[in-house]
């Protein structure tokens, strides 16, 4: 694996008014990730790492600190500079596939493509059907949504993360609706894409089993993260 | 980041195609709204096409003073040839009509009966579609039938029919770029004069053509003057205005059909814009999904956008077309006071109406796009 740091976050906060009262899920928080690793995150239910996670996916910005993800300055940016790095630099896997219930597998793998005007439709048809043979799918492209299982309705939502080949993928509880042989599948793939791709990965999870697919697993808790591995051994134990 | 245009039209399409039934119900019901509006818009259209004066009008109507109905206006023949003296006049038409109702009605019968050496002279842009000219001067109870007027009643050369207590032969059936010659019968003066019993040598108006547009009121004025001091004194205007003062009630009832289009716009406007925020508020987790790929807020509320102008478009070509296709195969006219206005479809309302509802279907999608795309993408991932 290599050791540049892609993702670094200095004392990074994010607070938000809830009414009268601030709530505060991520208090001052340092993390490095090395290019290529897989990181799993864990911790109990509102302990802030899907907050996190979508700080370090450009979806929302830290209150305060810095968090630097492939060289790139996130705090810097603004709302529509993120959404132009998210574009090109990273894949977004969330816990219910979030497909658009409308577009056919190939269609919506297609979307992140649209965005980028100097493919033309056959540069575009290549690429889909490369994400969509890479996840094993290549032969459902014409179905929807709804004619997927959860389990292929999630590999469709990695080639969708994937279909631009960004540097970065997050990914929220990617088997927390998938049964064990279909989420087995799942992080059997993230881990493909992190050895043999070079993908930063960092997953949200709460099941230890799929915590042991990525190379390492962080704790988090309270707002604040620690190494986890003999912590949650001994729990487990 | 934006995406291309097609791109997202594409997207917008496809929202609409694949929620078949909803985009149906939806435009049905702007293609209702748009029919009333291009039905009302080609009555305005047809009226203004009757009484808007133009740079090339030339003719003038001259009718007994203080009378308002084909019933009442009762002229000499004689004043033909004092008429034709008058210094810039070309033509002279004396014109006998009858009317089944000097009323507003929806099917007005009218005849009139002019001297048959003088029609084709008067107007030579007429043209016999099918029949005979000839046949017509010769027989003394021929009828020369305008096309609408043909079509509506199921007329063909050979034919007989009768109305207001004439009866008449149809000797053929013509064509001309006056809307009004297309509605009426056409006889020989004389016949009508005994027919219907105003007696020979008794007319109801003079059509008078001058040389110029410029002569129009002096030419008007003279006339006037000329039988001021005479029994039957005269009251000459331009035709369209002519048009415009005798027929208010039918004016005034079209000039009312206004509010139903204004209505029909208000009523699509709100139709397309209840149908595209419900859509907006269902489709929160798309519009989080589109925002977290990469979408700019524009491409998200562009995709809305695109769909409200889709729908718009979608209903207003099947409304106004139609509307159109209504008006042409009914060939409707609205008669008042022995004048008919037809109610003619034409390319500029359908062409206007499309607009109208592209525009109406961008209205309508304003605020449901902003509704769609304003919401920070941890919000929306919240609530979906």
């Amino acid at each position: 694996m290599n050791t540049e740091i892609f993702i670094e976050c200095k004392k990074a906060s994010k607070s938000y008014r809830k009414g009268q009262n601030t709530i505060t899920p991520l208090e001052e928080l340092d993390l490095e990730v090395p290019k290529g690793e897989f990181l799993a995150l864990m911790g109990p239910s509102g302990s802030g790492k899907t907050t996190l996670l979508n700080l370090i996916a450009g979806i929302d910005r830290p209150t305060s600190g810095t968090l630097i993800v492939g060289g790139e300055d996130l705090t810097s940016y603004s709302r529509s500079e993120l959404t132009k790095w998210r574009s090109l630099s990273c894949g977004y896997i969330f816990q219910l596939y979030h497909l658009v219930p409308i577009l056919t597998a190939y269609e919506n793998v297609e979307l992140p493509l649209l965005l980028d005007k100097s493919l033309g439709r056959k540069q575009r048809r290549e690429r889909v059907e490369s994400a969509l043979d890479l996840v094993g799918l290549a032969d459902r492209a014409d179905h929807r949504p709804s004619e997927l299982s959860g389990g292929q309705e999630q590999r469709v939502a990695i080639a969708r993360a994937i279909v631009k080949d960004p540097g970065l993928l997050v990914a929220d509880e990617p088997t927390g609706d998938l049964d064990r042989d279909s989420g087995a599948q799942i992080l059997e793939l993230l881990k493909a894409l992190a050895e043999d791709y070079g993908k930063t990965i960092v997953m949200v999870t709460h099941d230890v089993l799929a915590a042991e697919a990525a190379r390492r697993t962080l704790y988090l808790d309270k707002g604040r993260l620690s190494e986890s591995g003999a912590r949650l051994k001994g729990e487990l134990a | 980041m934006i995406a291309n245009l097609w791109s997202l039209l594409g997207l917008a399409f496809k929202q609409l195609s694949r929620h078949r039934i909803r985009s149906l119900l939806t435009v049905a019901g702007v293609s209702i709204g748009m029919f009333l509006y291009a039905a009302v818009e080609t009555m305005q259209r047809s009226l203004n096409l009757m009484t808007e004066s133009s740079d090339e009008d030339n003719t003038l109507v001259v009718y007994r003073k203080h009378r308002f109905c084909p019933m009442t206006s009762r002229l000499p023949e004689r004043y033909v040839e004092d008429i034709r003296r008058i210094e810039g006049v070309v033509e002279v038409l004396p014109v006998q009509i009858t009317v089944n109702n000097c009323g507003a009605s929806l099917d007005i019968i009218t005849f009139r009966g002019v001297p048959t050496d003088s029609l084709q002279s008067y107007n030579p842009n007429l043209e016999v579609k099918s029949g005979s000219y000839a046949a017509w001067q010769t027989r003394s109870d021929a009828a020369l039938i305008g096309s609408q007027f043909a079509k509506r009643r199921g007329l063909e050369p050979g034919d007989q029919f009768e109305a207001v207590g004439v009866r008449v032969w149809v000797a053929g059936i013509i064509d001309s770029p006056e809307a009004q010659d297309n509605n009426v019968a056409y006889v020989g003066l004389p016949f009508l004069q005994q027919a219907s019993n105003v007696g020979l040598g008794v007319v109801t108006q003079f059509n008078v053509r001058v040389q110029r547009p410029a002569d129009l009121e002096p030419v008007a004025k003279r006339i006037d003057a000329l039988f001021a001091s005479d029994q039957d004194p005269t009251y000459t205007r331009p035709e369209k205005a002519f048009f415009a003062q005798t027929a208010k009630e039918m004016i005034e009832l079209v000039g009312f059909t206004r509010w139903l289009g204004l209505g029909a716009v208000f009523a699509v406007l709100g139709l397309l814009a209840n149908a595209l925020l419900l859509a907006a508020r269902f489709r929160a987790k798309e519009s989080a999904i589109y925002q977290t790929i990469g979408f700019s807020q524009v491409s998200v509320g562009m995709i809305m956008v695109l769909e409200g102008a889709l729908l718009g478009f979608a209903g207003g070509v099947v409304g106004c077309l139609s509307a159109a296709l209504f008006f042409h195969w009914n060939r409707f006219t609205l008669g008042n006071e022995g004048l008919t206005l037809a109610l003619s479809p034409s390319f500029e309302v359908v062409a206007y109406g499309l607009v109208v509802a592209l525009v109406l279907g961008l209205l309508a999608s304003v605020w449901p796009a902003w509704v769609s795309a304003r919401k920070p993408i941890v919000a929306l991932l919240r609530s979906a």
